[in-house]
């Protein structure tokens, strides 16, 4: 009974439920420095292999291409802990605040 | 033919007077895999059997075989609820195989996001614990209202529940003045908002009649059977951690340790009530007195020969990890004692029925979640044959079998 | 009357079709006002407000595979969910909509209809021991238990309007309301009360759900029922919420009568009664969103204590006024 006048009074309050993904996407808050999305920048990168050394869920595969040893970033596989974004010395690695990363593509989740 | 024997038993059961009503491993009122076999006539609970090894996930081997700063990140899945104290207790215990301390200002941060994470943790136990009770629309105002703690978090760390916040040396993220005014502002609507939640907790009937006089736990009881955390202080035993053996500035940090000495369910949700009201000082307490400077100290990845013990106050008890260096950037042993599996006997002894106090079939569920169960960290061990792809789990009696026929 | 016009009532208006579509529109409403209460927004997707969403549900229901477990009893296992869809129809045939007479009507017909809410309490306890299965049997002896708790208090409210109106006959208690104009709903209030209190025990709903306690006993009685069977009881636990909501419009709030353009009666009756039942609802859907769920050994204590001692001194008070 002790909750009576709180629940007369949501009868006429805003509802607390964000319709997220279909309406009202604009009321999600993302604030800044969320960890989502990898973003690469290959200019940057310089093989030092850091980011594989630190990533403890193996998300940072190395391969071998035209410049030298380079990491891709599996998504599928990614803790979003930015344990490589904090080692990189030089910068390369930036996890954005994009965080909707579903996709029915498995090729969208590799980053390269 | 096995499965005909097996009708007939059951046939045969029916006409007894007590029969088995098995809690779990998939139950509504569990969230997480343990299995607990009750033995009831009628309504009246005689008896509880319970198995918690249903989930086995290897972590104390995964940890030997990564290094230090992966196992940051690893560690704090153990638990995705308690994972602030997780973290920080790992670290202190690799800071304290380096001998370093930590700067004041990490320390600070350090603690605001520990007691943040147990306003989180608490409140959504609050919301758990009314829908055990079925009493849905303050589990719902609860939840809604946790939201303002998530987001804090979510900005602090950049993540709602994982906050990978602590790491070796210190934190991973500076708080700015913005970050401050905001935390505060967020912590006078969760002190109103908690203030009514207690004023509801002991003035509604329903909650009183579901929780008072429910789930009795003796002092003399609890300390025998090692209940550790808000189960122990809902006895009467004053015992936290962060006043009995201070760790990250809890020393300077002011706060009461709550007690409740009626000893049932509802003292156990004033006691997390309570204590998330001091959580709240403490947060204020942190942002007004946060010292400047670094947030971090450099250190080396692999430390040196060692081995060190640390203690932290989880939401739900006492949280004890080990750590054993041999120089190499990986643990050589390490092991993690949760709060939970501490707390299984208590909660066998709350649930059984004796000299007067009866336990009902209703109790159960909000029994079980009156001492914040987690069962995922409660496997303890499982035999894996890796030639033959085989698992097993031993009983005491055949490990003890098997240890002396190989004369250990 | 013609055969094909009573045919029609009983099946389409305001008979079992009717009835249904209400049933699914009053879950529908309960569930946005219990949302409403709780600060969420409730079934949104499927139709204008997710208006189709309890009327989705049983056709998804219907569409599922149907499991009757080993050693149930089967034919009583498969023949409940129909009888107690059947029971709680019939009940609402015997309520007046359209007129000031149900489509059923006969002298001592609210004997009739208390005897159907108790029928659908026994089918209920039957359901839980035909399962056979453990959580099923306690939520079956719960049931009972439950039983034994509302249903006096709720026959000696029922009966104080047989007293006041001097009849049995639902036809008289409304025709005497509509003409001194609820003269019930004053001496009758705490009837009403205790009805509405009753009704919520006999809909199984917060917080005397304690039969089908979905933490403790996972789903209780309903606990083997799948698919089709389930959609069924669902639909029946629907039909009796209007039903109930019904039957307590009928006897405290003057049933259909009200303010009455000559001529126009069989378009304004189903108004008032829709919108008083709608009343009744928003009472209940209130009362659900308020309470923790009782144990059993308190739900029957608190009736045995309270609601009984209070209903008998209410009929006293009633047979010393009338």
């Amino acid at each position: 009974m002790s909750m009576l006048k709180e629940i007369q009074k949501s009868l006429f309050k805003k509802k607390a439920t964000v319709l997220y993904p279909f309406k009202e996407r604009e009321k999600v808050h993302i604030p800044e420095g969320l960890r989502g999305k990898i973003v690469f920048d290959r200019e940057k990168c310089t093989g030092c292999l850091l980011c594989s050394r630190f990533c403890p869920s193996g998300a940072c595969e190395i391969v071998v291409d035209e410049k030298g040893k380079r990491p891709i970033f599996h998504l599928e596989l990614c803790l979003f802990c930015a344990q490589c974004q904090e080692v990189c010395p030089k910068g390369a690695i930036k996890l954005t605040e994009e965080f909707e990363l579903a996709a029915f593509d498995k090729k969208a989740f590799t980053i390269r | 033919m096995q499965k005909e024997e097996l009708r007939s038993e059951d046939k045969k059961s029916s006409y007894e007077l007590f029969f088995d009503i098995p809690v779990g491993p998939q139950h509504p009122a569990l969230k997480e895999p343990a299995f607990f076999k009750f033995k009831v006539e009628g309504e009246r609970v005689i008896g509880v059997d319970a198995d918690v090894s249903y989930n086995h996930r290897g972590i104390e081997k995964a940890l030997e075989q990564r290094n230090y700063i992966q196992n940051i990140y690893l560690i704090e899945r153990i638990c995705g609820i308690c994972n602030v104290a997780h973290t920080l207790c790992y670290a202190q215990a690799v800071e304290q195989i380096h001998g370093k301390e930590i700067p004041p200002r990490a320390n600070y941060i350090r603690l605001m996001i520990e007691e943040l994470a147990r306003i989180h943790s608490h409140t959504l136990w609050l919301g758990v614990a009314a829908h055990e009770i079925g009493f849905d629309t303050l589990f719902m105002y609860v939840w809604r209202d946790r939201e303002v703690v998530m987001d804090l978090i979510e900005m602090l760390t950049g993540n709602r529940v994982t906050t990978a916040i602590n790491t070796i040396g210190g934190v991973r993220r500076d708080v700015s003045d913005e970050a401050k005014y905001k935390v505060k502002k967020g912590m006078d609507i969760l002190e109103e908002r908690l203030k009514y939640y207690k004023k509801v907790a002991i003035n509604d009937p329903t909650i009183n009649a579901r929780c008072s006089g429910v789930g009795i736990l003796k002092p003399r009881d609890a300390i025998k059977l090692c209940a550790v955390g808000p189960t122990l202080r809902a006895s009467g035993i004053k015992n936290d951690v962060r006043a009995d053996d201070p760790y990250a500035l809890h020393d300077e940090v002011p706060f009461n340790v709550i007690t409740y000495d009626t000893m049932d369910v509802l003292a156990r949700v004033l006691v997390r009530v309570d204590e998330t009201l001091e959580s709240v000082n403490m947060v204020r307490y942190c942002v007004d007195h946060m010292p400047s400077g670094e947030v971090k100290i450099k250190l080396p990845l692999s430390p040196p020969i060692g081995e060190s013990v640390s203690r932290v106050e989880a939401p739900r008890g006492e949280l004890i990890h080990y750590a054993r260096s041999n120089g190499t950037n990986k643990p050589e042993r390490y092991k993690v004692r949760t709060p939970t599996f501490e707390n299984i006997p208590s909660v066998c002894e709350m649930l059984t029925s004796k000299n007067g106090y009866e336990v009902n079939i209703a109790d159960i569920p909000i029994t079980l979640a009156s001492i914040d169960p987690c069962f995922s960290c409660t496997a303890r061990m499982e035999f894996r044959d890796v030639s033959k792809g085989k698992t097993w789990i031993w009983s005491l009696e055949e490990l003890k079998a098997h240890c002396k026929k190989k004369g250990i | 009357m013609y055969p094909l016009l009573e045919l029609l009532q009983i099946l389409i208006f305001p008979g079992i079709l009717f009835a249904i579509f209400l049933a699914f529109i009053y879950e529908w409403l309960d569930r946005k006002i219990y949302a409403k209460f709780q600060n969420r927004v409730g079934p949104l997707y499927t139709g204008p407000m997710g208006i189709l969403q309890p009327f989705a549900d049983f056709v998804k229901l219907l569409a599922k595979e149907d499991i009757v477990p080993n050693d149930v009893d089967k034919p009583l296992f498969n023949i409940l969910p129909i009888f107690a869809l059947t029971l709680s129809l019939t009940g609402f045939l015997a309520l007046p909509i359209i007129s000031l007479k149900g489509i059923i009507s006969f002298n001592g017909d609210l004997i009739f209809l208390i005897v159907l809410m108790t029928l659908i309490c026994i089918v209920v306890i039957y359901a839980g021991v035909s399962s056979s299965n453990r959580f099923s049997t306690v939520g079956a002896e719960r049931a009972a238990l439950q039983l034994l708790g509302y249903e006096i208090p709720m026959m000696l409210s029922v009966v104080s309007v047989g007293i006041m109106a001097n009849s049995m006959w639902i036809y008289e208690i409304v025709s005497i309301q509509s003409n001194t104009f609820w003269f019930l709903i004053g001496p009758g209030i705490l009837g009403f009360a205790i009805f509405i209190i009753c009704g919520q025990a006999e809909l199984e709903r917060i917080p005397f759900d304690i039969p089908e306690a979905e933490t403790e006993i996972v789903a209780g009685w309903l606990t083997e029922f799948s698919g089709r069977k389930f959609a069924l009881f669902r639909l029946t636990r629907n039909v009796e919420l209007l039903y109930l909501s019904g039957l307590a419009v009928t006897l405290f709030l003057g049933g259909p009568s009200g303010p009455i353009i000559l001529g126009l009666e069989p378009i304004l009756y189903p108004i008032y009664f829709l919108i008083k039942t709608l009343f009744v609802l928003f009472l209940l859907t209130t009362l659900r969103a308020l309470f923790a769920r009782l144990r059993i050994d308190q739900m029957v204590n608190f009736s045995w204590k309270y609601l009984i001692p209070i209903a008998i001194l209410h009929i006293l008070f009633v047979r010393v006024i009338f």
